[in-house]
């Protein structure tokens, strides 16, 4: 398959190609690398706003107050805490969620509407809802506990049960968009496997194992890659509901690049935090990757 | 045919463009001004004040921007606007903390050169807080709207029926609540003794402050430099720590915001509070309110043997740098700023006025009868610090005080914490 010569002809042709793509990678320089090119020049600079006589350029003086800074490990700790509950848990209710659409009723939209709702809401919403559901007083969770005659709880201001509540929230807003993919990749298996399976015995638990799972892979793969990377910028629920409170318990990542840089005006330092918080995203996103390449060249 | 029906289509408006510049040479270009508020600084107070406005001004429209509920979320707002120079507001409201920060970020366009020669007399009537707070640098970066102070409301039926005097220290408080709350939890079981604002918002840093100055303590030195004095910040967060024993706060304090208290009490479900001043209007106005007529406003308790202290709020009216219309917006905050709009604002809105003599008004005191004793409560309340860092302060304050009332820190933590993250700021 080597390329022997190629002829004045292909090499115009190639040329009108780049020609065209230009638009197109021009565009994507613009709002893609420019923005990132500049991030990571504010992140070496002194740029805080409440202090203007104090701007220049400090090399990775930012990088290293972040090392040092306890706020940065605890919102770290938080994010990888907030991805490792709600990654698996927006999967798994996905993955329920997309084998019940999947079923065959005959009517299918309502079904489906409950499907796409969630995913429709904006995330804030999503917090402010769930929010008023765990509120200590008037709250829907605290009132079904004081009907059973328990005490109600401080869902939203007791560290643990905020990270619960949060995270109950995220796992509802996100695993309709896991189920939406998900229900895609289910469509897809063709209906002569199950039935070959049928012939051969199987139980629908093996079904399930051998069949389904084998075969919803690729799907369940991609629903983690992009779970994952929003679930690194977790930042609208826990900002509407708890506001990374009690203290920093519920701050992740997301509102402390958006405190240091919003409220308190500090760019440069900001920059620094979002870049740190940019090279998790790659890290995560790359094991991936590796990952299912590893699956392409054995499979 | 069709050509010289756009001849005659060109002729028209050309005709039109010059009876235009005709009618402005007569009359100015109407100039079109927006006006940024906060949700609870009353803007249907603010969108009557500027109607008036307009009326004497026939030149000049003003919109009303209505922003976040709570001072940090206005700010948060503001800075993503600023930050890009944008020149969508011409005059915003902000907070009385704000001023220093404006100034040094250069938001705020500088008044000195508008006021001209008056700009002493007019900034000598106003009271002296509003005077200072308003004037960084020697340059008047702003000009005040309404003056506050936090102030004790108190059920007045309820502490009559059970015959509790309006309390003078902390302790009465705590004792008066507790009698109460035993009396009424049958009759109310949603009932709660006593609220301040205890979620990570601005209000909770006068949560911390109230009490440590109540104590004799400070939080920064004359040059403003951390001077917090360890045990009797612990002393002060005490006050919390204890209201919260014995049950007279409700058990999400760390999850109460300052409107949430306002819309607590008019429900009736609290006996006293630590509020502002706009709060007595909505109880006395509101269509749903339960404490109509019920409510007395006193100073804040003081703890046994020493002098009750406060919070100096209130809100401000800049002038964008960025503004495309700076005379006209001068204008309008002129007018806003003003004696008349003063009282207005204090009859519809319970907002306290930054002109001493308002106070004494005969109109003004029948809106609100607790403002005869109010003078000297916001005479004496007093400035959080004053630094272009304030976010920082402010945000190193109430993170740390939300987690001490939610009971995650102890209050040495709390005070720890704190102390580690404010003194790189205030230095």
């Amino acid at each position: 398959m080597a390329r022997l010569r190629v002829g004045p002809l292909e090499r115009a042709e190639r040329r009108l190609g780049y020609a065209l793509l230009a638009p197109a990678l021009l565009l994507l320089l613009a709002v893609v690398l420019y923005p990132i090119a500049t991030l990571l020049w504010t992140s070496t600079q002194q740029l805080h706003l409440a202090q203007p006589w104090l701007e220049g350029f400090v090399g990775l003086e930012n990088y290293a107050r972040a090392m040092d800074d306890p706020r940065f490990w605890s919102a770290l700790g938080v994010t990888l805490i907030y991805v490792g509950v709600t990654v698996p848990g927006a999967i798994l209710c996905g993955l329920g969620l997309a084998l019940l659409a999947n079923l065959p009723f005959r009517v299918k939209w309502p079904v489906r509407l409950g499907l796409l709702l969630p995913w429709a809401l904006p995330l804030v919403f999503a917090g402010l809802i769930f929010r008023w559901f765990f509120e200590y007083e008037q709250g829907v969770v605290n009132a079904v506990l004081r009907l059973f005659g328990a005490a109600p709880l401080r869902w939203l201001s007791t560290p643990d049960l905020a990270f619960i509540s949060t995270s109950t929230a995220i796992v509802w807003k996100s695993s309709s968009f896991v189920a939406l993919v998900l229900l895609a990749g289910l469509q897809a298996i063709p209906s002569s496997l199950y039935e070959a399976a049928a012939v051969d015995g199987a139980s629908a638990w093996q079904r399930f194992r051998h069949v389904t799972l084998p075969m919803l892979r690729p799907a369940i793969v991609v629903a983690l890659i992009f779970r994952t990377i929003t679930a690194i910028q977790t930042f609208d629920i826990p900002y509407a509901m708890t506001g990374g409170g009690p203290g920093h318990s519920t701050e992740t990542l997301a509102m402390y690049v958006h405190r240091t840089t919003i409220d308190v005006l500090d760019f440069g330092y900001g920059s620094a935090l979002a870049a740190l918080m940019f090279l998790l995203s790659l890290a995560l996103t790359s094991l991936y990757i590796r990952q299912t390449r590893r699956d392409e060249g054995t499979g | 045919m069709h050509t010289s029906n756009r001849i005659g289509r060109r002729a028209a408006l050309a005709g039109l463009a010059g009876a235009a510049v005709a009618s402005s040479a007569r009359a100015q270009a109407p100039v079109s001004l927006r006006l940024f508020t906060g949700g609870q600084q009353r803007p249907d107070v603010m969108r009557r004040i500027l109607d008036v406005f307009q009326e004497r001004n026939p030149g000049i429209r003003a919109e009303v921007e209505v922003g976040g509920a709570t001072s940090d979320q206005q700010q948060q707002y503001l800075n993503t606007v600023l930050a890009s120079r944008d020149s969508a507001l011409d005059v915003v409201l902000i907070d009385v903390i704000r001023p220093a920060q404006w100034a040094a970020a250069r938001w705020a366009e500088p008044l000195d050169a508008y006021l001209g020669a008056e700009r002493d007399a007019i900034m000598a009537r106003y009271l002296p807080a509003y005077r200072e707070a308003n004037v960084v640098g020697g340059r008047v970066m702003a000009l005040p709207y309404f003056a506050d102070a936090q102030f004790l409301y108190f059920r007045r039926d309820l502490l009559a029926k059970h015959q509790v005097a309006p309390p003078k220290t902390w302790d009465e408080l705590s004792a008066g609540a507790q009698k109460i709350l035993a009396a009424e939890a049958a009759a109310n079981p949603s009932l709660r003794g006593f609220a301040t604002a205890g979620a990570p918002i601005e209000g909770t840093v006068c949560s911390f402050l109230v009490p440590l100055w109540g104590m004799g303590g400070a939080l920064t030195d004359a040059q403003g430099k951390l001077a917090l004095d360890p045990a009797q910040a612990q002393r002060a967060l005490g006050l919390w720590a204890d209201l919260r024993a014995k049950n007279v706060t409700p058990a999400n304090l760390a999850e109460i915001a300052t409107d949430r208290i306002r819309v607590d009490m008019q429900a009736g479900n609290l006996i006293f509070a630590m509020q502002w001043g706009y709060a007595w209007n909505r109880f006395q106005n509101d269509a749903d309110s339960q404490v109509k007529d019920r409510i007395g406003v006193v100073p804040l308790p003081s703890f046994a043997g020493g002098t009750p202290a406060t919070c100096v709020g209130g809100w401000q009216l800049a002038v964008s740098a960025f503004s495309k219309n700076k005379e006209a917006a001068v204008k309008l905050v002129r007018f806003l700023s003003s004696l008349e709009v003063s009282k207005m604002q204090a009859i519809a809105a319970s907002h306290l006025p930054v002109f001493p003599e308002v106070y004494e008004d005969a109109e003004v005191l029948a809106a609100n009868p607790w403002f005869r004793d109010a003078r000297p409560v916001v005479l004496g309340a007093r400035a959080r610090p004053v630094t272009p860092r304030y976010a920082e302060v402010s945000e190193a304050i109430r993170t740390s005080m939300n987690g001490f009332l939610a009971g995650t820190r102890t209050a040495d933590q709390a005070l720890a914490d704190m102390t580690q993250r404010l003194t790189p700021v205030l230095r």
